[in-house]
């Protein structure tokens, strides 16, 4: 509008000029965003060398040490992760990096693994079902719970949830063997409802209503779970586990570790899934309902295929920030370097290895190197993350793009 | 204006400037700031050291960077710091270090002794460990000679509490962590299910929640939650973590908490060093190292220590 009659020549030169400085700063932000994401791997990766090649007298470590089991001398084989032991004539180090990798990546699974059914749930449930109202009350709240922090998490879950749960392993167990079929009771009762009571609980408002039944099944799983121990377990759930599967149950375990990571990744999943599935085009849902499509097929065979791009990196994100996350998995997971299958466990992260033993370690020393090469694994982890992310995600996009733009 | 200005100011600045010189040797005032890297052990003392020194000499600040008693000798080495709390001696390597940097070694001073405590939670019935029991409990190699290892409380003939011995540690790397692998542990290795913690108040508060636990910490950390356990030499008695027993070194466990310095052979202590660890070695330093919950050095060691830092004779 102000181009209705030509500048003057002064003026469009410094505009140019403007356009010109513009142009280089953005580029210089780009560049100097991808040059210190290089810097970091570089840096890492010069840091580690000297832990194979010997340069100026460093101490080196094997491969084998780093990756494979190794026998000790009067201790049981495996992998180990004590860069500080005292190692006698004939031992290998023993630096194995496989718990701690083990340790991340068991973490993230289990935070996954309980973060996505009930984000993507949410998510499905707010962006295609929920009364608006609710929604935009519910929405803010879910993504204000991505601000809280991880050290406050962590310390909730490792000093109030791990001790809890362990005193009353048995009420846990009977609330999961309960949650699930009591809220599928509560959909068949729904659907049987007299008409008049549906419409005074409508569907959109389900988050509300199904609070009180909720209570209900865990206070039913409260009551109910002495008598689950007693009957089941031989009246000790514990002790049960310890004879008969042999499994030991840490009061700082993977499952602890899960449910507060779950907890915060949800939100992020939660937010990004939501935007997917609220922007794909309403026209494709009604279309879909309109030709005799249920609601779960409407969501399942046209809403969801169509949103997967951006419900596929909602997920992606979680697991990055899960891989990553360090104060939760230091003050929840009890950092004992094992390995194993058991989710009652502890177990020890890359992120929080590095977060306690760095500041104690000497630089330029051997265990330094070693927590620099935990790094750089924990950059390529992560990095690794984020490239199938994108390389998924591009994909995807391109597959759905026509059904997106034909509607 | 300015006229107005150097009028006024001019004979205010000379005034000053003319009573600085007397102030000091009015009141002997020392000022500056301190600065200290070092042992996260010692933290808590330093600080109350640093505070009393401040009482005494306001013109004195202590800064604090306790990151653990390895960053003391290469903060050390790299002269950021003359003042190094290290909760373990130093080894070989990090001597070495300091001694190719500066060409002297460095002045090492014991200023607290401190003891490593095994506790339980305070329902355990168990009162005491046999060298080679806590050795077979906390390792899996069994270095100091017991025959198999113990994971189970009935191995140690108790049927209370039930189930397998939950263990709690010190992070690798920490001087805690090393005093321990290297006394009790006769240089072996931890089992790997054992949980470490950046803190020994970690620790404590891990052990105090549940009865099936076992953990080592700090003497200082100690809290009715928990129940500290006695050692049993090999003639069988016990020796209780009492400050008596931690003073005179009859309970195992126990250790010297270090001072280092960056002290030239030859040369006096710069002033505010010297007022340091001359309230450090005097009866009012030991004082508040006994509140915190460590033990204070003998008599005739703390009169030998000040005898070769060239204080005097007593401390106020």
């Amino acid at each position: 509008m102000s181009d209705s009659f030509p500048p003057s020549p002064v003026r469009r030169r410094l505009r140019q000029g403007r356009d010109r400085l513009a142009t280089v700063l953005v580029t210089a932000g780009g560049i100097g965003v991808l040059a210190a994401l290089l810097a970091i791997g570089v840096f890492l990766a010069i840091e580690v060398v000297p832990l194979f090649w010997p340069t100026g007298g460093t101490q080196t470590v094997s491969q084998q040490a780093l990756w494979l089991p190794q026998e000790g001398a009067d201790v049981p084989a495996g992998y180990r992760w004590d860069p500080t032991a005292t190692l006698a004539a004939d031992e290998a180090a023993r630096v194995s990096l496989v718990p701690l990798a083990w340790g991340t990546l068991e973490a993230a699974a289990w935070a996954l693994l309980i973060a996505v059914p009930l984000a993507l749930g949410a998510a499905a449930h707010s962006a295609l079902f929920m009364a608006p109202r609710l929604r935009s009350r519910l929405k803010p709240t879910l993504e204000l719970m991505e601000a809280l922090p991880g050290v406050v998490i962590g310390f909730v879950a490792g000093l109030v949830l791990a001790p809890w749960v362990e005193r009353h392993l048995a009420d846990v167990l009977a609330m999961l063997v309960l949650l699930v079929p009591g809220l599928l009771l509560a959909g068949g009762l729904w659907s049987r409802l007299p008409p008049r009571l549906q419409q005074a609980m409508p569907l959109g408002w389900a988050g509300l209503w199904l609070l009180p039944w909720l209570l209900l099944v865990l206070a039913a799983a409260h009551a109910l779970s002495p008598w689950l121990e007693a009957w089941a377990f031989g009246g000790d759930l514990r002790h049960w586990l310890d004879v008969r599967l042999g499994l030991d149950v840490a009061v700082r375990n993977a499952m602890i570790v899960g449910m507060a990571m779950g907890f915060a990744v949800m939100p992020s999943i939660y937010a990004l899934a939501e935007d997917a599935l609220s922007g794909v085009p309403r026209s494709l849902a009604e279309g879909a309902q309109a030709l005799g499509a249920t609601r779960w097929q409407t969501l399942w065979r046209v809403v969801l295929p169509a949103a997967s791009p951006g419900i596929f990196s909602a997920v992606m994100i979680g697991a990055g920030r899960a891989v990553g996350e360090t104060m939760i998995v230091l003050m929840a997971s009890g950092n004992a370097a094992l390995m194993t299958w058991n989710p009652l466990d502890g177990l020890r992260s890359l992120a929080a290895t590095i977060a306690i033993e760095l500041p104690e370690a000497g630089p330029g020393g051997l265990h330094y190197r070693l927590l620099l090469l935990a790094a750089l694994l924990l950059f390529v982890f992560t990095f690794l993350v984020n490239t199938l992310a994108e390389l998924v995600r591009t994909r995807l996009r391109r597959r759905y793009r026509r059904l997106g733009n034909g509607a | 204006m300015s006229a107005v200005l150097s009028r006024w100011l001019v004979p205010w600045l000379l005034l000053v400037v003319l009573c600085l010189p007397q102030a000091p040797a009015r009141a002997e005032e020392i000022a500056g700031t301190l600065g200290a890297v070092g042992s996260d052990t010692m933290a808590g003392l330093m600080l109350r050291w640093g505070e009393a020194l401040t009482r005494q000499h306001p013109g004195i600040r202590l800064q604090l960077q306790a990151s653990g008693s390895a960053s003391a000798p290469p903060a050390l080495v790299a002269g950021t710091t003359r003042l190094g709390p290290m909760s373990r001696p130093m080894n070989e390597a990090e001597r070495r270090a300091f001694i190719e940097r500066h060409g002297y070694p460095p002045r090492e001073l014991a200023v607290a002794r401190d003891a490593l405590v095994v506790v339980v939670h305070r329902h355990n019935p168990l009162e005491s460990l046999g060298r080679r029991e806590l050795d077979a409990i906390f390792s899996d190699s069994r270095r100091c000679g017991a025959r198999e290892g113990i994971q189970r409380w009935r191995q140690l003939g108790l049927d209370r509490p039930e189930g397998r011995i939950r263990l709690h540690g010190r992070n690798a790397a920490s001087g805690t962590q090393g005093l321990f692998r290297r006394i009790a542990l006769c240089d072996g290795h931890f089992r790997p299910e054992i949980n470490e913690y950046p803190g020994s108040a970690a620790v404590v508060a891990a052990v105090a929640e549940d009865p099936r636990a076992i953990g080592y910490a700090g003497l200082n950390h100690l809290t009715p939650g928990v129940k500290a356990l006695a050692r049993r030499d090999a003639s069988g008695t016990r020796h209780f973590p009492d400050p008596e027993a931690v003073r005179r070194g009859d309970y195992a466990l126990s250790r010297d908490l270090y001072l280092y310095l960056n002290l030239p052979p030859g040369e006096s202590l710069p002033a505010a060093e010297r007022a340091f660890l001359d309230l450090v070695l005097s009866p009012a330093g030991q004082a508040i190292v006994e509140e915190l919950g460590f033990v204070a050095l003998p008599e005739a060691r703390r009169l030998r220590q000040r005898r070769g830092l060239a204080l005097d004779e007593t401390g106020r």
